[in-house]
């Protein structure tokens, strides 16, 4: 079987002006433009099966959004190709678009000035959703994603977190095959968080939906994602599950030690104690709260946790599970390819 | 059939909450209204200041009731058929959220065509009636005879739709002006004085030489506000009115092509260049 989402190569690059600073540089680059060439993405390759979600990670500029925006049909890949539900996106935008839904985080795609109930009548027309279904999906949608108290504003005086959800429900109206959420959490407090990570859980498991998304938030990683695929730079570093990153990248555990005595945190040498570098164990000083992170490849958390009582006296002690941002740090600042 | 009451019931949203909008700006919009009145009131002093100089009774062929007529019917067919998917459009190239539009199986433009027509409603209803039964009663007691033609006025209707669709058209692609000026705020100064002359709102056509009113005539300005005020007054014959209507259809047309036109090189500019 055909994978849902299918891209292979895909290259896009921009055409930057650089202006020289100041009033002169500003004229100059008026009449004789310099220009750049940046490759935002730079050969990138992946597929995603039917029904899966695919979390997309890399840090601010990494290319994520371009990618995601070539998908969608929005930008046109420099070169390299992508199908989607057996479609090229670029080709014949107009059909290809009925068949997804896409969300944005920094941007909406409601129409300002309508009310939301109005909004979803309108979208209900444009992608000629039957009447039955409609009435279906709203109870459905309203159910998830709580829209009940806002759906007669209009959308410009939403908060962020109603604006979200409505963005998202807006984006289900249709019943797409394909989902893209670019940054679906972006600034939202944890019980909206919440909300819209269920109703993507719904929405996959109930009608096999294939999500990509894409997130700052690891933890909407670690909640939603099979499969991660990690950018950086334009090129992918890691393609894979979530125990395959952790197996491949350590297994990095933090223990908070609480220290009766603060100044004790002098005597603690893990370093030169287990022959370490900074880079596998981390030990820094927060008030009367020691914090060590490091690599359980490298050292047992049972000895880290020996050595410390043996040393000084310990009030309190916190160990704190795995932490997939500790390991996607150090990937960003090892810069790490496969 | 159905098409056609799917594509009204796809955007009769926007004409409601056109309206709502306008409601909840009333008071710019009243500011605004007050504005465009005053300034038809100075043309009204300019030309009466005119004509008193003046020895003969007419100048150029029209008497100071016609000029009163025509500075009024000028005013309200300007705030009538005046668009602003001018900054609706610059905005979202601005801002980038033009390229949320690409995501959507629908036509851009009648988004906000729509919508206009929602407010347009709402300004027939307060200035529309008023503003005609005043032009209609003046020139009552001037000539002492009724004036008003329903033949006429019913033509000026529907040359003042076409005037509206140019104006709205237009302005849409002067909208997309906003990829290369990246700010439409001095621009728009210099193409609202130019088109108030080119389309004789400030200036009659026929006051012109001939050579220049012959040229702004086909232009499609003049067939913004000039065309439909002079089938108001009935001074165009009916060879005048069908050739004016053809040339109404044409700019529309016209003007509809070449949003298109410019639609689509936006979407592959804004496709290889990003938004």
């Amino acid at each position: 079987m055909e994978s849902m989402i299918y891209a292979e190569n895909l290259r896009k690059e921009f055409k930057k002006i650089i202006k020289e600073p100041g009033l002169k540089g500003s004229v100059k680059s008026l009449f004789h433009p310099k220009k750049e060439i940046v490759k935002a993405v730079d050969g990138i390759s992946f597929e995603v099966p039917k029904g899966e979600i695919l979390g997309f990670i890399g840090p601010n500029g990494a290319g994520k959004s371009t990618v995601i925006k070539m998908l969608t049909g929005i930008l046109m890949p420099t070169s390299g190709m992508c199908r989607i539900n057996g479609k090229i996106p670029q080709e014949d935008r107009k059909n290809y678009v009925r068949e997804i839904g896409v969300v944005f985080g920094q941007r909406t795609q409601l129409w300002w000035d309508l009310a939301l109930r109005e909004t979803y009548a309108v979208l209900k027309e444009i992608y000629q959703v039957p009447d039955d279904q409609y009435q279906k999906r709203m109870a459905f949608l309203n159910e998830v994603l709580e829209l009940d108290s806002f759906i007669t504003s209009p959308v410009r005086t939403l908060s962020l977190g109603q604006r979200m959800r409505a963005d998202i429900a807006a984006s289900l109206l249709h019943s797409p095959k394909v989902l893209f959420l670019d940054e679906p959490t972006i600034g939202l407090d944890v019980v909206v968080k919440d909300n819209i990570r269920n109703a993507i859980m719904k929405i996959n498991k109930e009608e096999g939906t294939t999500v990509i998304l894409t997130t700052h938030d690891l933890a909407d990683i670690e909640l939603l994602c099979e499969r991660i695929v990690m950018i950086d730079k334009g090129k992918k570093v890691f393609d894979g599950g979530l125990s395959e990153l952790k197996r491949n990248f350590g297994d990095v555990r933090t223990l908070e030690f609480e220290l009766v005595n603060a100044p004790d945190f002098k005597l603690l040498d893990y370093h030169r104690r287990f022959h370490l570098t900074e880079d596998e164990l981390s030990a820094e000083r927060d008030g009367s709260l020691a914090r060590v992170r490091f690599d359980t490849a490298e050292v047992s958390v049972e000895d880290v946790i020996s050595y410390t009582l043996s040393t000084v006296h310990v009030k309190d002690l916190n160990i704190k599970g795995v932490e997939i941002e500790e390991i996607i740090k150090r990937l960003y600042r090892r810069e790490v390819s496969l | 059939m159905s098409r056609i009451k799917r594509f009204f019931r796809t955007y009769k949203p926007f004409t409601r909450a056109g309206m709502q909008e306008m409601i909840a700006y009333r008071a710019n919009f009243i500011c605004h209204l007050i504005g465009e009145i005053m300034a038809a009131f100075i043309m009204y002093f300019v030309w009466k200041a005119v004509f008193l100089s003046s020895d003969s009774e007419t100048f150029m062929g029209f008497t100071m009731e016609d000029m009163v007529v025509y500075i009024f019917i000028t005013f309200l067919t300007g705030y009538m058929t005046y668009s602003d998917g001018a900054f609706a459009v610059g905005e979202e190239i601005i801002d980038g959220s033009i390229a949320m539009r690409m995501i959507k199986p629908c036509s851009f433009e009648m988004c906000f065509l729509f919508q206009e027509l929602g407010s347009r409603l709402i300004s027939i209803s307060m200035i529309f009636v008023p503003m005609v039964a005043g032009v209609e009663i003046y020139r009552y007691a001037v000539c002492g005879e009724v004036r008003f033609q329903i033949g006429y006025f019913l033509l000026y209707i529907v040359s003042l739709l076409l005037a509206y669709m140019i104006s709205f058209y237009f302005n849409v692609c002067y909208g997309f002006m906003a990829f290369f000026f990246k700010n439409l705020w001095g621009t728009t100064l210099i193409k609202e004085t130019l088109i108030s002359f080119l389309s004789g709102a400030i200036i009659p056509l026929a006051f012109m030489p001939s050579g220049l009113a012959a040229v702004l005539n086909i232009l499609p300005f003049a067939s913004l506000s000039y065309t439909p005020v002079m089938i108001y007054m009935g001074m165009y014959s009916t060879s005048q009115i069908l050739w004016s209507f053809g040339l109404q259809i044409f700019w529309v047309v016209v003007m509809y092509g070449v949003t298109k036109l410019i639609w689509r090189s936006a979407v592959r500019y804004l496709s290889v260049q990003g938004g």
